[in-house]
């Protein structure tokens, strides 16, 4: 079995609104499903910590929520970005490519520096 | 504003928490059913799916415990819920809760009313800017212990101060009216165009007076108070430039003072006008020393108070010039705060209240604080138990802490509606001297105060407790072991004991001294007399004469009532020395062939203007020669009694009797011009300096007929009857308005009006009694809790020792000892302080020494009496322990 790599604290949220805004709406288990396979299997995500995450994001008003039926005419509750939400993604997208942008700088090789 | 509105939706999400919860088990739900699903398409078995879904999902406890921290904010929910615990611990043990509440109550009641009542003394800004640095400038001497100043000096200093940065003055208040329709009777003061900008004063509308306007002769304006304003113009903004009338004569408003405007002497106002003083004229009129003023001014930065009077003392010496020779050096330069001469002795009052009601806040707090202390002690092992289930030493001060705040909110709300009680109280039995009391609320500063003293309060209360930690051992322990609680409230209960000491022994000082001041010998008789005064219009009565005619046609028909038994007439009465009489100066009283007394010597005298039955009405007795004859009023010559006092000391030989006396008079140098008086008699003592004042010497002239032009509106009709003053009342107003139907008649009491003198101290003295006795109980309540705690905690000690054979008397001793040390320890340390105490209150007591054995005595039998019931009742019931019950206590 391949070695997972726990969620880095501060990425979910990333990883959320980014899930989001490609795939538009989708439920708390299909989204999970989603970043896992988004990853390569590579992650490892407590399903769990999504829930918390989610309500945070809509608490600041990102995303937003409603009851729908699922595919396999199942209830379940759909979360979708708000326009604070695409605008979030963008930023958070910019500032997260920065930061790798500088770990990179460190992680270069050293003939490089 | 994303992280508020995430804050909003938590605080939300505690109140409606519910509903979101039930929507979350759903969401849980569904999510699970869906992965399930997904596992059993993959080929597991129902039951290993659901597994898998749970494990991947991390727990659906552990998940939803997570989601709800997200949900609320979890330390308010701690908090809401050591509230609800806190009051559901409260309902359970009611006594504690309402002891509690009752003691910080008290405490936070009568501090908030006390603090409403001193602020204004103490502490609050007066309505002027820097008001730090106004100072009132003048001169004082022993007849007039206010300063004031005189034209001819006032404009010489402000030309050559240095220490001020402005110096201005106000000429005092003077009756006025409106002569318009609807006429008021109005105050009116005079102040220099200088007076509002050296004050800081600015007006609510309009300007202040133009230089020009201050002149004599100048344009006739005026400002008006905000009370006017309203009750006039109802706030009419066109008010300015509108044209009066006062005492006939047009004047123009020019603007309109704000609400808080207040005269530094506080005199009511409600008119200001310029003082349009002649400059010039100052060296000439008056005897040539100027019109009276009381002069004010402004402190330059950095300048204090005495370099200011030294910087002005040369000044002033130069100016001296002006006064007679003769009394020049009675007079002295006197430079003090505005504040210090609003509030006269006011001052040592208000600090005194301040201090005993802070004592017994500090009591009450000590006393919730081992209320608490107590309450841990036996919840020692409930702490131990959720210590071990992983309470974190936090989590247990905040609940402790939450607990205590509980309480002093509440008590703080009780205290509140008990501060708004005692002020109406204060205010409805308070003497009219207190500066501001009347206007005394509980206003946002002051509610301020008091949450401010609840937080102390609960900070003391609930840190005490939480700082023991509590131990493992009291897990295991039989019976908790509470040694640093037992510590901690005997030092509790002890300063307690000293702070009540403190107290009772100095109300016991003051209700002693009071006891003195009301029990004395005023030498003269109060009871039977009663007094009228009637208010002659001089517009009506222009002359001497006229107001002579009046008095002697009431003299004559308020004889002819029935059971009166002799009615006199004086200008003036003992014992109030702040109300108007007549006084001299001993060095000017001249005795006939006998060398002049040195000037500047002997202080002052009191005279009145009295009619030969004033000494009978008030049955001051005559103890040498005769008093005043009724021939004597028609008599050509001039006669004169002095007090046994004055005549020891004119006299000492004791030849008073047939001497002849006369009085300088200074026009403005001293001439001796006056008539020649014979001394006819000497009358007895009379206090005539105030309650609390030395006697001053005092001499007697006769009213007599041939001196009309002595006459004046200063006469009070003394009549001595042995019926109630509801019934001679209107059968004098009847006689007066047969002479005169329209003049308003004052008929009061001599007792009454004696016993309003007394009223400051009576009041200074009620509180703090009142306070004394507050203290007592509570360190009472306190010292009785601790004894009866300790004796609780050592029941199954107690049924070791008795089955080991110790007596009862034996657990008596035990237990009492205990309450005995406190009592000693507090009670010392007490005495003490209570001693350090009483020189504070030196300049309000009468007639008892700070160090009053007696006092002191009482108050240590009182507390020795009192805390010793307090100690024997719990040690009692320890006495009549069963052994086997106590050795059974768990």
């Amino acid at each position: 079995m391949t070695e997972k790599t726990d969620v880095w604290q501060g990425t979910l949220t990333l990883m959320v609104l980014k899930t989001l805004e490609a795939i538009g709406t989708m439920h708390g288990y299909g989204l999970a499903r989603r970043i896992e396979q988004t990853s390569g299997d590579l992650l490892q995500l407590n399903y769990g910590t999504l829930y918390p995450a989610l309500l945070k994001l809509e608490q600041e008003g990102y995303i937003r929520s409603r009851w729908g039926v699922s595919e396999n005419n199942r209830r379940a509750k759909y979360y979708e970005l708000t326009k604070a939400g695409q605008r979030r993604v963008h930023k958070a997208a910019a500032e997260w490519e920065k930061t790798t942008e500088i770990l990179a700088r460190f992680l270069a090789p050293a003939e490089e520096a | 504003m994303r992280r508020l509105r995430a804050v909003w939706m938590r605080l939300r999400g505690l109140f409606f928490g519910w509903q979101q919860d039930g929507e979350f088990a759903a969401e849980l739900d569904s999510h699970l059913t869906m992965h399930t699903e997904d596992g059993i398409r993959a080929g597991l078995s129902p039951e290993a799916a659901r597994r898998q879904a749970l494990i991947q999902l991390g727990g659906a406890e552990t998940t939803r415990q997570a989601y709800r921290e997200q949900r609320t904010l979890p330390w308010l929910e701690n908090l809401l819920r050591d509230v609800r615990y806190a009051l559901r611990g409260f309902c359970r043990n009611p006594v504690f809760a309402i002891t509690a509440i009752a003691t910080l109550a008290l405490g936070i009641g009568a501090t908030t009313a006390v603090f409403s009542v001193v602020d204004r003394i103490l502490f609050r800004s007066l309505p002027y800017a820097h008001d730090d640095r106004l100072v009132s400038v003048g001169l004082v001497q022993s007849l007039e212990k206010q300063e004031f100043t005189l034209g001819g000096f006032f404009y010489e200093w402000r030309d050559n101060q240095k220490p001020f940065t402005s110096m201005t003055f106000e000429r005092g208040l003077n009756a006025c009216n409106l002569t318009e329709a609807n006429p008021v009777h109005l105050q009116c003061a005079r102040v220099a165009q200088t007076f509002l900008p050296t004050f800081g004063i600015s007006p609510e509308l309009g300007r202040n007076f133009l230089p020009e306007e201050d002149l004599p002769n100048g344009p006739k304006v005026a400002l008006i108070s905000d009370g006017l304003w309203m009750s006039r113009f109802n706030r009419d903004p066109n008010v300015l430039n509108k044209t009066i009338d006062l005492d006939g004569h047009p004047v123009r408003i020019v603007g309109v003072l704000s609400k808080d405007f207040e005269m530094p002497r506080l005199q009511p106002t409600d008119i200001v006008l310029p003082a349009t003083m002649d400059v010039a004229a100052q060296h000439t009129v008056n005897s040539g020393i100027g019109f009276p003023m009381w002069a004010f001014a402004r402190l330059k930065p950095g300048v204090s108070i005495a370099e200011a009077k030294a910087e002005m003392e040369p000044l002033y010496r130069h100016t001296q010039q002006w006064i007679p020779a003769e009394f020049r050096k009675e007079f002295l330069l006197q430079i003090r705060s505005i504040r210090d001469r609003q509030m006269q002795d006011a001052y040592t009052a208000a600090w005194v209240l301040l201090g005993a009601v802070l004592a017994v806040l500090m009591i009450s707090c000590a006393n919730v604080a081992s209320l608490f202390s107590a309450r841990g002690a036996a919840r020692a092992r409930e702490l131990a138990v959720r210590s071990a289930l992983g309470a974190s030493r936090g989590r247990l001060i905040s609940q402790t802490l939450t607990e205590a705040l509980v309480l002093s909110v509440a008590g703080a709300a009780a205290g509140c509606l008990l501060s708004e009680g005692l002020l109406r109280v204060f205010i409805a039995i308070a003497p009219t001297g207190i500066p501001f009391l009347a206007t005394a609320r509980l206003d946002l500063r002051i509610i301020l105060f008091t949450v401010l003293v609840s937080r102390f309060c609960a900070g003391l209360c609930g840190i005490v407790p939480a700082l023991e930690r509590p131990r493992a051992t009291a897990l295991v322990a039989r019976s908790t072991n509470a040694g640093t609680h037992v510590r901690l409230r005997r030092g509790l209960v002890a300063t307690q004991i000293a702070i009540s000491v403190v107290l009772l022994s100095s109300g016991n000082l003051l209700v002693k001294s009071f006891r003195n001041l009301e029990q004395q010998n005023l030498g003269m008789q109060t009871h039977n007399v009663i007094t009228v005064q009637v208010s002659l219009n001089p517009a009506r009565y222009r002359t001497g004469q006229a107001f002579m005619d009046f008095y002697h046609r009431a003299e004559a028909s308020l004889r002819r009532l029935p059971g009166v038994t002799a009615v006199g007439m004086s200008d003036s009465l003992p014992p109030d020395d702040n109300s108007w009489h007549g006084g001299m100066r001993y060095a000017d009283i001249f005795v006939a062939g006998k060398p002049r007394t040195p000037v500047g010597t002997g202080g002052p005298v009191i005279s009145r203007l009295v009619t030969p039955d004033y000494f009978r009405a008030l049955q001051i007795p005559i103890v040498e020669g005769r008093g005043f004859a009724e021939e004597d009023r028609n008599a050509s010559g001039d006669f004169i009694v002095v007090s046994k006092k004055l005549a020891e000391r004119l006299f000492p030989r004791g030849d008073a009797i047939g001497q002849h006396i006369q009085f300088a008079n200074y026009n403005p140098y001293f001439v001796l011009d006056g008539p020649v008086f014979t001394v006819v008699g000497v009358a007895a003592n009379v206090k005539n300096a105030g309650l609390a004042g030395e006697d001053e010497p005092e001499l007697y002239q006769l009213r007599s007929n041939h001196h009309p032009e002595s006459w004046n509106g200063h006469c009070i009709i003394l009549i001595e009857t042995a019926l109630p003053v509801s019934v001679v009342a209107s059968w004098v107003r009847s006689q007066i308005a047969q002479i005169d139907p329209i003049v308003p008649v004052e008929i009061d009491a001599l007792t009454q009006s004696v016993n309003r003198l007394a009223d400051r101290p009576r009041f200074e003295t009620a509180l703090l009694g009142f306070f004394a006795l507050c203290g007592l109980l509570m360190a009472v309540i306190g010292l009785y809790g601790v004894i009866a705690f300790v004796a609780a905690q050592r029941t199954q000690e107690i049924g070791v020792r008795m089955a080991l054979g110790a007596t009862r008397m034996d657990i008596l001793r035990l237990i009492a000892g205990e309450g005995v040390r406190l009592i000693v320890l507090g009670g010392v340390i007490g005495l003490g302080a209570a001693l350090a105490a009483a020189q504070l209150l030196k300049s309000l007591l009468f007639h008892v020494g700070t160090h009053d054995p007696a006092s002191f005595i009482a108050v240590i039998l009182l507390l020795v009496v009192v805390t010793l019931a307090a100690t024997l009742i719990p040690a009692r019931a320890a006495m009549e322990t069963d052994p086997m019950t106590a050795l059974r206590v768990e």
